[in-house]
């Protein structure tokens, strides 16, 4: 039996809008093991980014996390992360939960220098005494995640470096505090393909060098076949199916995952043509009762439409929320 | 530095054509005025009509417009333009008042800095609150109220009610001047009665005059502070595990750049209201002796006051543009 790291249960953010509450994810529930690459897939909008920030309580105004517990496996014990003070909270981020943003040209401060942002994520835990001595830690980092010249590169500013360098800058503030849990927020997204394969790789390596966990949230099938080992499919906020990959790609038994994998080229069978799915996602303000996918699904039942589904256990560790089973 | 020194020449060189089209269009429209300077200049109505016609031979007024621009603009670059009212050469006159005027500037710029920033900065923190209603309210305020009210109002309550300033004279310049600005030269000296006399003299006319960009300022404070605070980098910050105060430092460091600007907008209007203010409070600086210009039909001297606030104006504008590139790396010259 592996053993989790962290466990979410029943994870509820609502937005606080003029236009209404938007119930952006609702009873998220799903485990990470140590050491693997948990992947978290969906469209745009369906809440994996919610989710994945929400782990932290790293939720801004209008948003609020309602309900759900995210028990986190320390060296210590565990501990509910949800229930921790501000102050205690800014200890586990970045030290022991650090996060990858998906557009490197704005995660970064325009007006440090990229050894400086990296020296400040050390300097902030008490790491280091001061900036000074951090910034001679960033020139180690920056060369694990493989910038050339490190010693000049620490002393650029973000406006200096390309895309691919500025995403290894954020990659490489990540990893600064050797954190147990690397939350990827789509870290290839705003890259070219050519350097996307690159960043995947060096994420993949330094997984392996520090004996992270790897959260890894993207609307990419390719990436997820790549490099995850389990994966949560999400869609309108809420967690449809969890699997493994192989479970995933051979066997999809959410009609959404179904049609996901339709819609793309499957990297493990051969299918002739893609399809759409038809329709589109639902309005979050508004969700449809039941089912959130029914409006959607070509094999919608009476029951869809009245009944939430909830996550059942169908094969060994493969997990689905549909009423088909 | 080789880029920074051609930068200097490049902008000192468009302060030229700046400086020469302020003056020529406050000359232009004395020129346009129809009265009779000469006659005001030789004691009015009385003045017999040798003396009249000697006056306008001295100060070319016979001559087309363009010459009587070229001899004020000659007589202000030589310093040999005479002011008809006083008989002492014109720049002369400008270099008694200046630091009158200069200093009241300065301490006027520092309450706009010490009660704009934080406010706006409260405001931006504790956003669509009571807070930031009574913040924006008080910048409407602010911009709203004519300096010779609020000018008065307070001299009633801080002269008249509780004479915690006073109104008359100017207290003497300290013995050795480093900068020729009193104030800051008896602070330097460590003449400190001194420099607190000055302080007493001066505080209230420089809070009035001072007042006005208040407001303008914290709502540019808050707006540009919670532009820089809504940026990914930020959230990035939090994700890192920074703690919040070190957070808006970094957020204040990039809302800077547009407040930079209007600082440099500001120390300008502030130039623009000392003539007020300087009546009001009876300060003998540049600003009233450019009100008695005008009632005298003083043109030289209007023209060499212009002058002065014009290149005051471009420096002050200058110095903005080079803060640009200390605060933001990715400005180059």
């Amino acid at each position: 039996m592996p053993e989790p790291i962290l466990q979410v249960r029943d994870l509820t953010v609502h937005f606080y809008t003029y236009a209404g509450i938007v119930k952006a994810i609702e009873n998220v529930s799903f485990d990470v093991y140590k050491g693997e690459t948990f992947a978290l897939v969906g469209e745009t909008g369906c809440g994996k980014s919610v989710t994945s920030r929400a782990l932290t309580q790293l939720i801004e105004s209008p948003g609020r996390i309602v309900n759900g517990e995210v028990i986190y496996h320390s060296e210590k014990g565990p501990i509910d992360l949800l229930k921790l003070s501000e102050e205690e909270i800014r200890e586990i981020r970045g030290n022991e939960i650090a996060y990858i943003f998906q557009d490197p040209h704005a995660s970064l401060d325009p007006l440090y220098t990229v050894g400086y942002q990296i020296a400040e994520a050390i300097e902030v835990h008490g790491k280091v005494k001061n900036i000074k001595e951090g910034i001679k830690k960033a020139v180690d980092i920056l060369r694990a995640v493989l910038i050339p010249d490190p010693e000049k590169r620490v002393h650029n500013y973000p406006h200096e470096l390309s895309g691919g360098m500025k995403q290894r800058i954020v990659i490489g503030t990540g990893i600064a505090n050797n954190p147990r849990i690397l939350i990827a927020d789509e870290p290839t997204t705003a890259l070219d393909v050519t350097v996307q394969a690159q960043i995947l790789d060096l994420i993949n390596s330094l997984k392996e060098k520090y004996h992270a966990t790897v959260i890894l949230i993207t609307h990419n099938l390719g990436v997820v076949a790549e490099t995850a080992d389990r994966v949560a499919v999400m869609y309108a906020g809420k967690i449809v199916e969890i699997g493994s990959v192989e479970q995933i790609f051979k066997n999809p038994l959410h009609p959404y995952t179904k049609g996901l994998l339709k819609a793309v080229p499957n990297p493990m069978t051969k299918i002739e043509r893609l399809e759409a799915i038809p329709g589109t996602v639902p309005n979050l303000i508004t969700p449809p009762g039941g089912c959130r996918f029914h409006p959607r699904c070509p094999y919608v039942m009476e029951v869809c439409k009245k009944k939430v589904p909830e996550l059942v256990e169908i094969e060994d560790g493969h997990f689905v929320a549909c009423h088909l089973y | 530095m080789a880029e920074l020194k051609k930068f200097l020449i490049r902008r000192i060189l468009t302060f030229v054509p700046t400086i020469i089209g302020v003056t020529l269009i406050v000359f232009l429209i004395a020129y346009v005025i129809p009265a009779d300077p000469a006659k005001a200049w030789a004691g009015g109505e009385k003045a017999s009509p040798e003396a009249v016609e000697r006056i306008k031979e001295r100060y070319h007024l016979n001559d087309p417009w363009y010459a009587q621009y070229i001899f004020l603009v000659k007589g202000i670059a030589t310093n040999t333009l005479i002011d008809p009212r006083t008989s002492n050469p014109v720049l002369d006159d400008i270099r008694d008042r200046f630091p009158v005027t200069f200093q009241l500037a300065i301490i006027a710029f520092i309450f706009t800095l010490i009660i704009g920033i934080p406010l706006g900065l409260i405001s931006a923190l504790k956003r669509n609150s009571i807070v930031d209603t009574i913040v924006r309210i008080f910048a409407l305020i602010g911009v709203s109220t004519p300096v010779f009210w609020l000018g008065y109002l307070l001299i009633f309550v801080f002269f008249v009610k509780f004479r915690i300033t006073n109104l008359a004279g100017v207290p003497p310049t300290p013995a050795t001047q480093i900068t020729h600005v009193p104030i800051i030269d008896a602070l330097l000296t460590g003449e400190f009665t001194l420099f607190k006399q000055h302080l007493a003299r001066f505080w209230l006319p420089g809070f009035v005059l001072g007042f006005m960009g208040t407001g303008v300022l914290a709502r540019f404070v808050r707006n540009s502070f919670l532009e820089a605070i809504s940026g990914d980098y930020i959230e990035f910050l939090k994700a890192k595990g920074v703690p919040k105060l070190k957070i808006y430092r970094h957020a204040l460091k990039n809302a800077l750049v547009p407040i930079v600007t209007v600082l440099g907008l500001q120390f300008g209007g502030l130039l623009g209201g000392t003539p007020i203010t300087e009546t009001v409070f009876a300060l003998p600086g540049m600003g009233s002796y450019a009100i008695q210009s005008i009632q005298n039909l003083d043109f030289p001297v209007i023209v060499a006051i212009t002058f002065i606030y014009a290149l005051i104006y471009v420096t002050a504008n200058l110095v903005v543009d080079i803060l640009y590139a200390v605060i933001d790396p990715r400005v180059r010259y």
